[in-house]
């Protein structure tokens, strides 16, 4: 590698390409300074969402321009990398709404809250566009240290402490388990680049041992079997807007890496990860089929769905000549951070009411008093049940075109019936609100919220779009 | 747009304005009725001007929609051809029978329930019409979902365990059909160059298959069919549906919904994979002969009059599988038929028993006694349903069931002389319910008082008694419609067959042994 002078890395496609990191970091300072000043508190959400939005914008032009690899070779910013951008910074924003009006107690921090949530998804960016494990290294710190404080945004909860220092310690011993990997793939390849190490490859056992660790801590992230324990206490301890985030965004830019540096790994490992994959559907499925709590269900919902994606790295691995892996993995999780998003989103404002109006029983009769949530949350549970019509039934019609494509059609069978299981978990919630009478005195009273109400419409006509012209996206994407 | 995209998407329109529309029940019911009846004459116009002498599909409607990976094109494409026609004539023609239904059980919340009915016609429209795998895929599963509402909330005491039962079932056959689905486009894309998802190019790459392929695609495809027919063993969720099912969700169930089963044996069984028809027929004549019987015995054993009727529609649609699978002229033919006769039959048997229920809220065979005293007009009505069930010449029952034992007696004589035994059990349960329900003493002060039917529910019955009647004397009308397209499928159930005989359809081994006897 032949180090340039500073303008010669910094050039055009490179400014480009970082240009939605420098709006996100410029929003953040902006954000902090508006802090300082009480008069300015109402400028916050203006920040915010203006911050998001502009991010979006660069997106598109990077989606339009693609300026490819930069920066030495370091970063890569291509239509994909700016779809995956795309998501992270919709289920930001998604996030972010949803949790207006939602802290009670903790409302004095609420700008730093806003500061936090704006770096995750530089983080998940950085991440997702890295092809050097440095610079991915720095955007999994990015991404998590902010997540921690988060999660533990609720002091005076104990669930949410509880929640905060779980996802802390494990998250610690992921990002070891990541180094120790690096390290080791370091000592055998002597680069740590992944565009040296695509033609270079990984042959020693010292060197795959390496990827398995990098792999495994990836599969911290996205809440695979058997690393998916912290899940449940964690997603249910932390303020919802925060799950929210750590299941869409989150999940979205762990994939976006494991799809990246799916190379790595030797094409034999395909059998092992699509049993991974099968189990971990399995372990969310059936574990959300005995939740009584809606938060939880969704919790072991989401470890499902990455079991889902999961499937399309085992295909890629098996034998993937179009690489509609990235395609499908795209799609699956783009329909996932609106119909996840909107669906935690709408327990953030059942909660905001009052803690115990998350149980599956305080729903019931739902949709005499307040039809417009109901069906809104309806949509949702069908399209996470990958039912036509919304996003989730050409997510997953994408996903297991990966898996028969690289024939692995017992895998596929076996997935696809998980998949009926979670129906089952998904038609509770709507018999609750459709089909059971409301139970006395447990009704949430559901205040009204606007943001909320804007949310869950976007989330709503996004699920729909996603569901019925899925060429707006697809086309793009190849 | 074209008429059979105005005619899929009308009643979503319908919909639409039900959902804008103040929630006055009367008014409600009449936006719901007038759609219906729009769609019920645009699809009579179709079926007018159907073309007798096509075989493909007529009145195609075709926009691109997306593009999957590797090029595979995605059509919007609507059409009808002679496997279709009959039953988008017969859905367009019940729904607003049903919807007239309606203002006799349905009380609550009204708005919702025309919502679904009216979702649920677009989507059972978009099943028989759509002519390309992934749109008809779509329509399969949306269609799941109305029904599974109206079950669910305007059901009976046990409509979460039966709705949930209903949905989970399908469900799990339908995904299984996804693979198949995917496993067939994608084959036939990587082998062929059939970068489309159009039913009929698919239909031409598949049929010309070796059996190994088609097989295990036709065993995808055949197991969501065989649930939602229901064949034998898959039989449990349809009682429990059915008799949960309010009036009018039962007519659905029993007119179009179960007919979405057999329609697609007929399009993505036969016609698809001739040669994995031809190896499991044996199976499906069987698995259909023991359906005929097992449900007349259960139908004999029940004592709900509704419920014993849902039975009767697992022995019903087992003529249509034995006549289907029976791979030969006369047989297709009658079961093609036999699925309107059982969707008017049964739809009018269920249309009656809502109407004594909702006088005397009873279906206990055991309550009823000599109605035929207090309710003359529903008598003659009920014994017409009965009789046209049972298979009387001169109604339409007996020349599906004719046919198909005809059409199954050449193909395997056992399996017809077990399936004749239904004739008689069937007979024998409906002519009981019918002497419990009409007949005997009118020994109960409840059963005295009841009033007949209204001019309302005259008006329901009228059109399916017609038709019955219609069907029975001049069948050649109906059936002339579909002759053209069936022979086309038969051309390839022969060239499957005599490809079976000869070896060359066996695995690529023996192929080459009997080549070099050729």
């Amino acid at each position: 590698m032949n180090p340039g002078t500073m303008s010669d890395i910094f050039n055009g496609p490179a400014a480009l390409a970082v240009s939605p990191l420098v709006t996100l970091t410029v929003g953040v300072l902006l954000l902090l300074v508006a802090e300082m000043f009480p008069s300015l508190a109402r400028l916050r959400s203006v920040l915010f969402v203006g911050s998001i939005l502009s991010a979006v914008w660069c997106e598109t032009v990077i989606l339009a321009k693609q300026p490819g690899l930069v920066l030495d070779d370091t970063f890569m910013a291509n239509a994909t990398t700016a779809a995956w951008g795309g998501i992270f910074l919709c289920s930001t924003l998604i996030a972010w709404t949803f949790g207006q009006r939602y802290y009670r107690a903790d409302r004095t921090l609420i700008g730093e809250h806003d500061v936090l949530m704006l770096t995750t998804p530089i983080g998940m960016m950085v991440m997702a566009g890295a092809q050097d494990l440095v610079v991915f290294f720095i955007g999994l710190e990015l991404l998590s240290i902010p997540l921690y404080c988060l999660a533990a945004f609720r002091r005076a909860r104990n669930d949410s402490v509880e929640a905060g220092l779980k996802y802390f310690v494990l998250g610690a011993f992921a990002v070891a388990m990541f180094l120790y990997g690096a390290a080791l793939l370091y000592t055998n390849t002597g680069t740590l680049s992944l565009v040296e190490l695509r033609q270079t490859g990984v042959t020693s056992a010292l060197g795959l041992a390496g990827v398995a660790l990098i792999v495994g801590s990836l599969f911290f992230k996205v809440s695979v079997f058997p690393f998916h324990l912290w899940v449940p206490d964690v997603y249910q301890g932390s303020p919802t807007p925060v799950t929210t985030l750590m299941a869409t965004g989150t999940k979205a830019a762990g994939f976006a890496v494991l799809l990246n540096m799916a190379f790595l790994l030797p094409p034999e490992a395909a059998g092992v990860i699509a049993l991974i994959a099968l189990l971990t559907m399995a372990v969310g499925n059936l574990g959300a089929l005995v939740q009584e709590d809606l938060k939880r269900m969704l919790a072991y919902s989401g470890i499902a769905h990455a079991g889902t994606v999961l499937l399309v790295i085992a295909g890629t691995l098996a034998g993937d000549p179009e690489r509609g892996a990235t395609q499908a993995a795209l799609y699956y999780l783009a329909a996932y951070a609106f119909t996840a998003g909107g669906a935690f989103g709408l327990i953030a404002w059942l909660e905001a009411d009052g803690e115990r109006f998350t149980k599956l029983e305080s729903i019931k009769g739902l949709a005499r008093r307040r039809p417009g949530v109901a069906a809104a949350l309806a949509l949702f549970m069908l399209s996470l049940g990958g039912i036509p019509a919304t996003g989730g039934f050409l997510g997953k019609w994408l996903v297991f075109s990966v898996v028969v494509r690289a024939d692995m059609i017992a895998v596929a069978i076996v997935g696809i019936l998980l998949s009926v299981v979670a129906l089952g978990y998904y038609l509770r919630v709507v018999v609750a609100m459709y089909m059971e009478p409301e139970l006395e005195g447990q009704a949430p009273p559901m205040t009204r919220r606007p943001w909320a109400s804007i949310a869950a419409g976007v989330c709503v006509a996004m699920v729909l779009v996603l569901g019925l012209l899925p060429g707006m996206f697809l086309d793009r994407l190849r | 747009m074209t008429s059979l995209a105005w005619l899929t998407f009308l009643p979503l329109l319908g919909a639409l304005v039900v959902a804008a529309a103040p929630a006055r029940a009367s008014l409600l019911r009449a936006i719901t009725l007038g759609t219906t009846l729009v769609v019920a004459l645009m699809g009579v116009a179709v079926y007018a001007s159907f073309d007798v002498t096509q075989s493909g599909p007529q009145f195609v409607t075709e926009a691109a929609w997306f593009t999957l990976l590797g090029g595979i094109d995605v059509h919007f494409k609507l059409g009808v051809d002679g496997l279709s026609i009959l039953m988008v004539a017969l859905t367009t023609v019940l729904m607003p029978l049903i919807v007239l239904s309606t203002k006799g059980h349905i009380h609550s919340r009204v708005k919702e329930f025309m919502i679904w009915l009216l979702v649920m016609e677009t989507g059972m429209l978009g099943v028989f019409l759509s002519l390309d795998l992934v749109l008809f895929y779509f329509f399969w599963e949306v269609s799941l979902v109305p029904l599974y509402f109206i079950l669910g909330i305007w059901g009976g005491e046990r409509r979460l365990y039966a709705t949930v039962k209903f949905f989970l079932y399908t469900v799990a056959g339908s995904l299984v059909m996804l693979i198949a689905a995917i496993a067939l486009i994608y084959h036939a894309s990587l082998q062929n160059a059939v970068s489309t998802t159009d039913i009929g190019a698919l239909t031409r790459w598949s049929a010309n298959q070796p059996l190994a392929v088609q097989g295990w695609l036709f065993a995808g495809f055949a197991l969501a069919f065989a649930i939602k027919v229901p064949v034998l063993p898959f039989h449990t969720w349809l009682a429990d549906a059915h008799t949960e099912a309010p009036t009018s969700g039962s007519v659905i169930l029993a007119g179009v919904l179960l007919k979405m089963g057999t329609y697609g044996l007929l399009r993505f069984g036969l016609a698809m994979f001739p040669a994995a028809s031809v190896a499991a027929s044996p199976l499906f004549m069987v698995l259909g002969a023991l359906g005929i019987v097992y449900g007349a015995f259960l139908a004999m054993a029940q004592t709900d009059i509704k419920r014993l009727v849902a039975c009767s529609s697992v022995s019903h649609l087992g003529y249509v599988i034995v006549g289907l699978f029976a791979l030969e002229r006369t047989g297709v033919t009658g079961s093609v038929l036999q699925m309107v006769n059982h969707g008017l039959s049964t739809g009018l048997l269920f249309l009656l028993i809502g109407m004594v229920y909702e006088r005397r809220h009873t279906r206990n065979l055991d309550d009823f006694g000599g109605l035929a005293a207090s309710m003359p007009v529903f008598a003659f009505l009920f014994v017409f349903a009965v009789l046209s069930s049972a298979g009387l010449p001169g109604l339409n029952g007996f020349v599906g069931e004719w046919l198909i034992l005809l059409g199954s007696f050449q193909a395997a004589p056992w399996v017809a002389c077990i399936s004749v035994l239904g004739v008689v059990f069937g007979a024998v349960y409906l002519l009981m319910a019918t002497r419990k329900m009409l007949f005997g003493p009118l020994d109960r002060d409840e059963n005295r008082a009841v009033s007949d039917v209204t001019g309302r529910e005259l008006l329901i019955a009228a059109p399916i008694v017609a038709l019955c009647i219609w069907i029975g004397v001049g069948p050649q009308s109906f059936l002339g419609r579909t002759e053209k397209s069936l022979e086309v499928v038969f051309e390839r159930l022969d060239a499957a067959r005599s490809s079976l005989e000869l070896g060359r359809f066996d695995t690529p081994h023996t192929r080459r042994e009997t080549g070099e006897v050729r």
